[in-house]
């Protein structure tokens, strides 16, 4: 016997116990996911004193936008790094984002239309980087990219960040692809169509959800990464915001409005970009590679 | 207002003996520019502001002020959290520098304290290092005898070998060879809260006189007021826990090796010793017994310690004046009954000297910065510009500026800068600033070899952190600390 026709209200109606169990996990979900959101939002607008109290002000006695004023004045030094920090963590990001999608879309698509010897071989090769952590490679990529030239310059982190999302970002597309009926394509070949305008006009717009997905997977990883970055670039004015935010903890003390504030605002471009796009993120989630 | 009388803590405290053994032990025998076993806060009140230094005069005849070249530099920076006065010190320093030397194209490029040692490892593993860095006092040695470091000594530019404590000199030495030049020489001090010791039942005014009176007042303060006693730190890889660990094994008569002896061979390991036992279980006595120090000492640093010290959760804890400092900033910033609190919090704060151990030992970690000089070969580029790195050894090591890059919370590497006007300016705005002058001649410097900052920021965390998550007994830890430092010292790995 099911629990819905167990739990009913007074009126006789049936309750659909799971969906309520369902709604209540889900909260206590957002909960877990928003308080520190909000403790960290509810911080950023408190003095530095008021942040180091206990036990602590949950919504702060004398709220202010100090921090956020000092960290987008471009008068002041912290302004002036932090927008630099912010900029070069949008470029990196982007271009990473760019190239992945650059090179993720023909790759994946390769993969799941032809056969050519290798393959399986070549698909499983895509992946295994992916089976080791990333750290285990930092001082070998360390090296290599000062024997290219490429320390202190934001082309060492797109090529690193290329070189770990490339594989999850063909996989995610691949998974699309094979779910798109070849007969597609073929229809369109038969109207005319090259290969290429009809992967471009009918493959690609259907696989759109995956290769935003891909984009919003790339752009986040781009965005977060801190080792690499901090590792590779040793000049200030080259600096990504995982690593510059740094500068708000001291030796012996640590200014945490401004960290809050920092990152916060740190986390603003992810935060919109899933929102505006979380639509096909779903999509490519239960249609892509989750069926394949 | 603290009524403890520094003056006569040092004189009774110190003997000429101790200071002899461990900072006088100068491998260059000559007449320093002040006179130390006068050492006392009167000595120095009466040498502040006594001589005049012309820092680019000084510097002109080292590297001509019109060189023309390129650096690039590496240190540990002041940010954000730092008292403001400290950060503008160092704006002023970099903006007087290229003043003084236009020509030199100076690329600094400042790394926080946890990261500076690992990131500058990491860089000279790809031969991308900076041609000069400045490390903290551990740091030179490691480098010096992996052959990465140049040889650089005072007189390189400018400055005779006696201008700096020896105890600092002696940080840079391996194999009869000098590497670098001290910056700055700190040693710390014992800071409390007087309105909890008061609401304690304790004496206000009245610091724990020895190690075992801390570990008996924090349960006290714990007991009473159900916040933390003390502020043990116990992180891995964090500076602050050997600078707030060492004090206690020293003072209960422990040590790593013989450090603390007069002539340390580093060649016994003395961390197991039935006094480095004692030490570790006053530790012991309060994370896990008394429950007395904060819950989370073992993954906190002093960054940690700080923010409940301020909001009154914490009774005593280890630090340098600069603490003061950053109170009165942050009581600057604070608006509407927030002022009031924090003024609060200032008027409670007091300084003392670090507790001694039950023999009346008292020792607190010679701290400091270092320059260094990179070889070439492990440099980004392959060349170093070395009249570029004299230029700015020398301004940054000069009187005037080694005592000012040093303003709020340490003291200057440079002998004289205790002699300058800014010093006595210095004895007038930093409260609590004679305490840890004071503890200078209580000043042990960290076993100058190699594997030094291995066995501090991972060895002696690790044992901590054993012994008080129970893992180990304390003497399973301290054994098995020995067993790692003995690996270590025998060209193994942890």
């Amino acid at each position: 016997m099911s629990m819905t026709s167990i739990v009913t209200t007074r009126r006789g109606k049936p309750i659909d116990a799971w969906r309520w169990i369902g709604r209540i996990f889900l909260v206590m979900m957002l909960f877990y996911t928003a308080v520190p959101m909000a403790w960290m939002l509810l911080t950023s607008i408190k003095s530095g004193f008021a942040a180091m109290q206990l036990p602590p002000q949950w919504l702060p006695n004398e709220p202010t936008l100090a921090s956020y004023k000092k960290l987008l004045d471009p008068n002041n030094s912290v302004g002036q790094d932090f927008l630099r920090f912010f900029w070069n963590s949008l470029f990196v990001s982007t271009m990473t984002t760019a190239l992945a999608v650059i090179v993720a879309v023909p790759a994946a698509y390769a993969f799941s239309r032809f056969d050519f010897p290798g393959r399986k071989f070549l698909f499983f090769a895509v992946l295994l980087r992916n089976m080791f952590p990333a750290v285990i490679f930092l001082v070998p990529l360390f090296i290599l990219m000062r024997l290219l030239g490429l320390v202190n310059t934001h082309g060492s982190l797109i090529l690193t960040y290329l070189t770990f999302g490339l594989p999850l970002a063909i996989w995610l597309l691949k998974g699309f692809y094979d779910n798109i009926p070849y007969q597609l394509e073929q229809a369109a070949r038969i109207d005319g169509a090259t290969r290429f305008q009809a992967f471009v006009l009918i493959v690609m717009p259907l696989s759109a959800p995956g290769i935003v997905a891909t984009a919003i997977y790339s752009f986040i990883g781009a965005w977060n990464e801190y080792i690499f970055a901090y590792t590779f670039l040793n000049k200030n004015e080259q600096l990504t915001l995982p690593v510059g935010i740094q500068r708000f903890f001291s030796e012996n003390t640590t200014d945490f409005p401004g960290l809050m504030a920092a990152s916060f605002m740190m986390s603003l471009p992810v935060v919109v970009l899933f929102l505006l796009l979380q639509r096909y993120f779903v999509r490519a989630l239960t249609e892509g590679a989750v069926k394949h | 207002m603290s009524t403890f009388n520094f003056g006569q803590a040092i004189r009774g405290g110190v003997s000429a003996a101790a200071i002899t053994s461990l900072l006088m032990s100068s491998p260059v025998l000559g007449a320093p520019p002040v006179d130390l076993s006068k050492w006392s806060p009167e000595y120095v009140r009466s040498i502040a502001g006594t001589k005049d230094f012309d820092t680019a005069a000084d510097c002109n005849k080292v590297t001509p002020l019109d060189y023309k070249g390129r650096l690039t530099f590496w240190y540990q920076g002041v940010f954000e959290g730092d008292p403001d006065l400290l950060r503008q010190y160092y704006k002023d320093f970099f903006a007087a520098f290229r003043k003084t030397y236009p020509n030199i194209d100076l690329q600094e490029q400042a790394l926080t304290y946890n990261d500076l040692l690992d990131k500058f490892r990491t860089a000279l593993l790809g031969n991308a290092g900076p041609m000069m860095v400045r490390l903290q006092i551990l740091g030179g040695v490691e480098f010096a005898s992996k052959g990465y470091l140049q040889e650089l000594k005072p007189e390189d530019v400018g400055y005779a070998t006696e201008d700096f404590w020896p105890g600092a000199m002696k940080s840079n030495m391996w194999k009869g060879k000098t590497y670098g030049i001290p910056t700055n020489n700190e040693t710390m001090a014992f800071i409390w809260n007087a309105d909890i010791f008061k609401r304690a039942g304790l004496d206000p005014d009245k610091p724990p006189a020895t190690w075992d009176d801390v570990v008996k007042y924090s349960k006290q303060i714990h007991d009473k007021l159900g916040i933390a006693g003390y502020g043990l730190v116990a992180r891995k890889n964090a500076g602050n826990t050997p600078y707030r660990f060492l004090p206690q094994l020293w003072g209960y008569g422990g040590s790593v090796f013989d450090e603390t002896t007069q002539s340390p061979t580093y060649g016994r390991i003395e961390i197991n010793s039935r006094a480095s036992k004692q030490a570790l279980q006053a530790s012991y006595d309060m994370y896990v017994r008394d429950k007395s120090v904060p819950v989370s000492a073992l993954t906190n640093q002093q960054a940690d310690n700080q923010p409940l010290f301020l909001a009154g959760q914490l009774g005593m804890m280890i630090s340098h004046p600069s603490d003061y400092d950053v109170m009165l900033d942050l009581k600057k910033k604070a608006s509407g009954t927030d002022v009031q609190k924090a003024q609060t919090v200032i008027d409670n704060m007091r300084y003392g000297p670090i507790p001694t151990g039950p023999d009346g030992k008292r020792a607190v970690v010679f701290g400091g910065s270092n320059m260094h000089i990179l070889k070439p070969e492990y440099v980004d580029g392959g060349k170093v510009d070395l009249p570029a790195a004299k230029a700015l050894a020398c301004f940054w090591a000069s009187p005037e500026w080694s005592l000012k890059m040093a303003y709020a919370g340490s003291n200057p590497g440079n002998l004289n800068g205790f002699k300058t006007k800014w010093m006595k300016e210095r004895l007038d705005n930093i409260k609590f600033l004679d305490v840890t002058t004071s503890m200078l001649p209580y000043g042990v410097p960290f076993p100058t070899i190699p594997e030094t900052p291995e066995i501090m920021n991972i060895v002696v965390p690790d044992m901590l952190q054993n012994a008080l998550t129970g893992a180990m007994t304390v003497d399973q830890a301290t054994e098995d600390a020995a067993k790692k430092i003995k690996n270590i010292m025998s060209g193994g790995k942890l």
